[in-house]
């Protein structure tokens, strides 16, 4: 920690709390085994709004917003490679920031592991779709910023989604949209697009990435407790929930392309 | 992590040979065989459990094959003031040493570290596995117990390894006992007196209001009642899942892939299973990775080809690991009285 000490920024105290704050949500008393999902149904996902188009100066942008999880992602390229190492195909380049302000613990405004993790992942979930083999020798730079976070499932989702989104808007080839849903088992039952809560009261959760388009999968991530049985029948729920998903970025997508 | 001269046309040659019938393998085996599994338990001395693994070590050189190191350290952490948790933690970090990836630069040596190390930590400290013995003192104090794996040597397969590793680390791991005590002034004087928590008398007539001793009545702090090497073995370590690593080269695919097998494989599929029964299975991780794809009635006949091999490994390791015990633990203590 030391050694990424920036005397340039305002580093804040060393030793901080966070705030208690009586939430009305910690005053109910949390999920319990058998209880139906409060706010929505078991399959339903949060609402999506989302707007390509928004950063003018990147090639391509999206943002994304589904409840309390907001994201916004640009997308520059594809441009020259850096590095002089020749590559017959193109590197698709991932970075996720995350603001201070985005969690209930301020979060220091220095890269550390969880940002990577989240990259990791939605550049697994882009990667397949993108046609990299047509930009030898260039890169293409992807930066998430996340405003509010509600859960890395919910990141992960909704920032593949925004980034493909972006993709598209920047005229970058791919095989097709990338589409991201979670889940997560409670008992018995597959909640759809959990919330950080309920994500945390869950006994594992999963991440299905994939092109609806193709009918393919890009990215699994899963972590937790679950049955093969489990993992299967919420990877079905997530491919029936792409479709919506689909739906709703080639929406936004065509509403951009026509105002502009 | 693939090896860095791996060409083109030895990629298509690989493939080719991989996709023949019968499949080949430069060394040998079919597609579903592990190489060599050496696996020797409390290699580190000064660690509560430690586990070296080794897959694929050459017997006439020697040498070769994936090492890795893998030692668990208790550390007491304090809940109130600290960044200690009730209920303790379990931290695991990956260190690849840059003798085994020679061809790497530091930022990409440190990136692969950061990915191995999340995986980890993402499965094996998820509140689904955690142990309930690194409890000390409720509220008050626990145990830290952090997982460290080194890569000394990478020939493939090193996810596999590094669950495996794991595992055995983590099965060798004991915690020490430990007495809660607490300070109990003496109603008559102003000694005071260390008392077993078990053991203090039931104070019933408390007649002032301004009585407070009683506000000290919860344990204060702890003692270790026996050697440091002494102890219980960490709860639930019979859970611990491993992981099988399955490369998809359509319409096959196969285990234990070597460097240059890694190189010419896009897409694997890591499966972590857990057997806590016999009849049961649990899945607790799964990642896909490489740039390929694979439709939904695919991963479901992975799956459970991956379950069937990740139970075939878990039971020879459970057999190896229950060996080890008696090793380390019966026959050293017969030996002890011999003498």
């Amino acid at each position: 920690m030391q050694s990424n000490f920036d005397r340039r920024r305002i580093n804040g105290p060393e030793e901080s709390h966070p705030p208690l704050y009586d939430h009305e949500e910690e005053a109910e008393p949390s999920w319990k085994l058998g209880q139906p999902r409060k706010g929505r149904a078991a399959g339903d996902i949060r609402p999506i709004f989302l707007k390509a188009g928004l950063i003018s100066q990147a090639n391509g942008s999206a943002y994304i917003e589904t409840e309390r999880t907001k994201i916004a992602c640009a997308v520059y390229g594809p441009r020259q490679s850096k590095t002089t190492v020749y590559n017959e195909n193109g590197r698709l380049n991932v970075e996720v920031k995350f603001a201070p302000f985005s969690c209930t613990r301020r979060r220091a405004p220095i890269r550390d592991a969880e940002d990577r993790s989240l990259a990791v992942q939605i550049q697994q979930s882009l990667l397949p779709a993108v046609r990299l083999e047509l930009l030898p020798k260039s890169t293409i730079d992807i930066f998430l910023t996340i405003i509010e976070n509600d859960g890395m499932e919910g990141c992960i989702a909704s920032g593949s989604v925004a980034a493909s989104a972006a993709l598209a808007d920047a005229g970058i080839e791919m095989l097709g949209l990338v589409i991201a849903c979670s889940a997560s088992t409670m008992g018995e039952d597959v909640w759809l697009d959990p919330s950080e809560q309920e994500a945390q009261a869950s006994s594992g959760s999963l991440i299905v990435a994939g092109m609806p388009a193709l009918g393919t999968i890009t990215n699994v991530w899963q972590s937790g407790n679950m049955t093969p049985t489990q993992v299967i029948q919420s990877m079905e729920a997530c491919q029936e929930r792409f479709v919506d998903i689909h739906t709703i970025v080639a929406q936004a997508l065509l509403d951009n392309a026509q105002n502009t | 992590m693939a090896a860095p001269s791996t060409s083109k046309a030895e990629k298509a040659y690989i493939q080719a040979s991989l996709q023949a019938s019968p499949p080949l393998r430069a060394d040998g085996r079919t597609l579903l065989d592990f190489r060599t599994i050496l696996l020797e338990t409390g290699v580190a001395p000064l660690a509560n459990g430690s586990a070296r693994l080794n897959i694929g070590k050459a017997t006439q050189e020697g040498g070769g094959g994936t090492e890795v190191l893998a030692a668990t350290k208790l550390e007491v952490e304090d809940v109130e003031t600290g960044d200690g948790v009730d209920g303790g933690r379990l931290v695991c970090s990956v260190t690849c040493s840059p003798s085994a990836y020679p061809h790497m630069s530091s930022i990409a040596l440190d990136e692969l570290q950061y990915d191995l190390t999340t995986i980890l930590n993402q499965t094996l400290s998820h509140p689904s596995l955690h142990p309930k013995n690194l409890s000390i003192l409720p509220g008050k104090k626990s145990w830290l117990l952090s997982l460290d794996l080194v890569v000394l040597a990478d020939a493939g397969n090193v996810f596999d390894a590094l669950f495996m590793a794991a595992r055995a680390a983590l099965w060798d791991t004991k915690v020490p006992r430990t007495r809660a005590i607490q300070y109990q002034t003496r109603r008559s004087g102003y000694a005071s007196k260390n008392t077993d928590a078990m053991e203090v008398e039931g104070e019933s007539n408390i007649t002032s209001g301004f009585d407070t001793r009683d506000m000290a009545r919860a344990a204060a702090d702890f003692e270790l009642p026996d050697y440091w090497d002494e102890g219980e073995v960490l709860d639930g370590r019979d859970r611990w899942p491993v992981c099988v690593t399955l490369n998809l080269l359509p319409p096959v695919h196969f285990l234990d892939a070597t460097l240059p097998e890694e190189a010419s494989t896009t897409i694997k599929l890591l499966l972590a299973f857990s057997f806590p029964s016999n009849t049961q299975s649990s899945l607790q991780a799964m990642r896909l990775t490489g740039s390929g794809e694979v439709v939904l009635a695919q991963m479901k006949l992975l799956m459970a080809d991956g379950e069937r091999y990740a139970r075939e490994v878990f039971h020879a390791l459970e057999l190896k690991l229950r060996d080890e015990d008696i090793r380390r633990n019966v026959k050293a203590r017969d030996k002890f009285t011999v003498r």
